[in-house]
């Protein structure tokens, strides 16, 4: 095990940069997701921390070793790639055991090992099978048993579960956290689904078009997202966006939208009167009341636990959750209230926080 | 009526299964009957074919192989097709798959350039090239020679097989190279040990049709040999035909001596053909 700093790197293909400048430090045993739109540059920076591609300018160091100019099979990392990448004319046991042949291991050693990482990822029955005899998720275990037996000091995977249905990827991921938990390997994950992100992270890495846009632990991104980017790509359904002006009247300070509704806020940010924000409110932050804001019903969305409501105020449509059955049908009046400790507010321009 | 549908069921479907048994049988007869009718002609002599062309043999004259093949020559014709097409095959193989495997897997300047040059040149027919090539082996020596042959059979071949293999490898996940890259393979091992074991079917594929291709290729052989004992089975055979007398007993027995490798080689590889031939069905 150990850490991994990855220090001011940059990546141009040709003449065009794709990675501007990305620093991440990463503590020995930390689970870290680096989560983005497709075309942020997270599987870039994964396949430069793997030796796939070369590094620009800037550092990787793992432990306390500059990798920057060594060859992949010696950084002493594993990775789990999105399309398994076994071998087709391997056996299960050839696919686990290869990287040790490789490096010259003998062939007692190579089956405790494979047979442990068998073990631990219930393979013991597949181990002569071939590749195409198996299903998408017990290829994703096999993909697994391979970086497992590397016994290797950094994990890497490579949005390794969105070939699989909804439903394994689900029990894979909390299959993934397990492994972790138990092995407590580094690991960088690279994803694009922002729930990934959230439910398997000791630490969240969201990345835009070559930059990072903000790390943290997932819940402190969740709570206070620094720009309005993290704020919309981080939770599900989206936070809501409505555009305003902010008002200071004595103590009291709103957000008023072009149709003149008022949306609470707890405290008058630095930025002045009548600045121009985006008032940014979770689904799950919005309740009924007679004082709300008026909104018309669009879609009523039942999930038993849970209602979604999708509501229009103006022009501009909104989501918001209830935990209560409510009897609304869409076309409905309803007045919804903002917490005004739960909001957010983020400058118009830049997209910065500024409360 | 759920009874009389599922009686009246069945019909519909032994109708369709007959009828594709028929059309198969047909055209079974209708391909393999020319094969039967030469295979018969082998063992009967010239003057009985004379006299009824579709007869059954009445004596079995098997003595026209040991005629062919050491009187006639056709173990030097044989053993020249086998140098000649087994060397070309070997070498566009190899050759083939590890262009192919580079110009699908590497980006370098021109990559694209060298692809639609080697595509363009499957675009004209052979024949364009034959004077040129007859010009250059005379310039290297190389006219009237087995070696000449192979060199030409080689780049014949090649840009069909590099398109075909190509086009295959591009198929191939670039995260099956970078697991492999991890594990500690270079490049050589990467394509020895990764790349020609999953392009098996592919390569067995193009192997078959190039060994058909060359083992009957008679243009060539005939324009750029000249000496009876340096001439390939096609051209032997050519030998029995006259001006005006036909050795048709002879050629026929030449031809039979002629397919049975290619029935081999098809034999042996044609599993891999099909699962080449399929190869995008199966993930």
């Amino acid at each position: 095990m150990a850490s991994v700093q990855i220090h001011d790197v940059r990546k141009s293909f040709g003449g065009f940069e794709v990675l501007h400048g990305v620093s991440v430090p990463i503590e020995d045993g930390q689970f870290v997701v680096l989560v983005g739109p497709s075309g942020c540059g997270k599987s870039t920076l994964l396949r430069m921390l793997a030796g796939l591609e070369k590094i620009t300018s800037g550092t990787i160091s793992i432990g306390d070793r500059v990798v920057n100019d060594v060859q992949p099979k010696e950084r002493d990392i594993a990775m789990v790639f999105q399309n398994y990448a076994l071998y087709p004319h391997m056996t299960v046991a050839q696919n686990m055991g290869f990287s040790l042949k490789l490096r010259g291991a003998d062939k007692s050693e190579i089956d405790q090992k494979v047979n442990r990482a068998a073990d631990i990822l219930d393979l013991r029955r597949l181990l002569e099978r071939f590749p195409r005899q198996l299903s998408g998720g017990q290829r994703q275990r096999v993909a697994m048993g391979r970086a497992i037996v590397r016994d290797p000091q950094v994990f890497l995977f490579d949005e390794p579960l969105s070939n699989l249905d909804a439903k394994l990827r689900v029990a894979m991921r909390a299959e993934i956290k397990e492994l972790h938990q138990r092995l407590k390997t580094t690991t960088v994950y690279v994803t694009h689904d922002q729930i990934e992100a959230m439910t398997m992270a000791d630490k969240i890495v969201v990345m835009q078009d070559g930059i990072v846009e903000q790390m943290g632990a997932p819940l402190e991104l969740y709570d206070r997202p620094e720009n309005k980017f993290v704020a919309g790509f981080i939770g599900s359904p989206a936070m809501n966006f409505l555009e305003g002006t902010l008002k200071v009247n004595g103590g009291q300070p709103w957000v008023e939208t072009a149709n003149g509704a008022k949306l609470p806020i707890t405290a008058a940010p630095a930025a002045g009167n009548d600045k121009a924000v985006t008032y940014g409110i979770r689904p799950e932050h919005l309740e009924f009341a007679d004082d709300g804001i008026e909104a018309e019903v669009v879609v009523v969305e039942p999930m038993g636990s849970e209602t979604q409501v999708v509501a229009r105020i103006g022009t501009q449509d909104i989501i918001a959750i209830f935990r209560d059955r409510r009897p609304v049908a869409p076309g409905d009046k309803i007045h919804l209230r903002p917490r005004a400790n739960s909001a957010h507010l983020f400058d118009k321009e830049t997209g910065k926080r500024v409360n | 009526m759920a009874a009389m549908l599922a009686e009246r069921a069945p019909l519909p479907r032994f109708f369709s299964r007959g009828a594709l048994a028929l059309v198969l049988g047909l055209y079974t007869i209708y391909t393999l009957g020319p094969f039967l009718w030469l295979a018969t002609m082998s063992v009967r002599t010239t003057a009985e074919i004379s006299a009824d062309h579709y007869a059954w043999p009445k004596v079995f004259h098997w003595e026209q192989f040991r005629i062919a093949w050491v009187d006639s020559d056709f173990a030097t014709y044989f053993w020249n097709s086998t140098i000649v097409v087994v060397g070309a095959v070997a070498v566009v193989t190899l050759l083939g798959a590890a262009a192919a495997h580079a110009l699908a897997r590497y980006r370098f300047r021109g990559n694209r350039l060298v692809y639609g040059i080697l595509f363009s040149s499957i675009i004209f027919p052979p024949q364009i090239t034959l004077i040129s090539l007859y010009q250059i082996l005379v310039d290297y020596n190389l006219y009237n020679s087995l070696l000449g042959l192979t060199l030409v059979y080689v780049s014949l071949q090649l840009p069909l097989t590099i398109y075909l293999l190509e086009g295959f490898f591009a198929r191939i996940p670039q995260d099956l190279f970078d697991a492999a890259k991890i594990d500690g393979y270079g490049d050589l091992e990467i394509f020895r040990r990764i790349v020609l074991p999953i392009g098996m079917p592919a390569i067995a594929t193009t192997l078959i049709l190039n060994f058909i291709q060359l083992w009957n290729e008679f243009l060539f052989a005939v324009v750029l040999i000249t000496d009876p004992d340096k001439r390939t089975l096609p051209v032997g055979i050519r030998a029995f035909m006259g001006d005006h007398f036909q050795d048709i007993g002879m050629i026929a027995t030449g031809v039979m001596i002629s397919v049975i490798p290619v029935i081999i080689v098809y034999v042996f590889f044609s599993e891999k053909l099909i699962r080449g031939m399929t190869a995008g069905a199966i993930k």
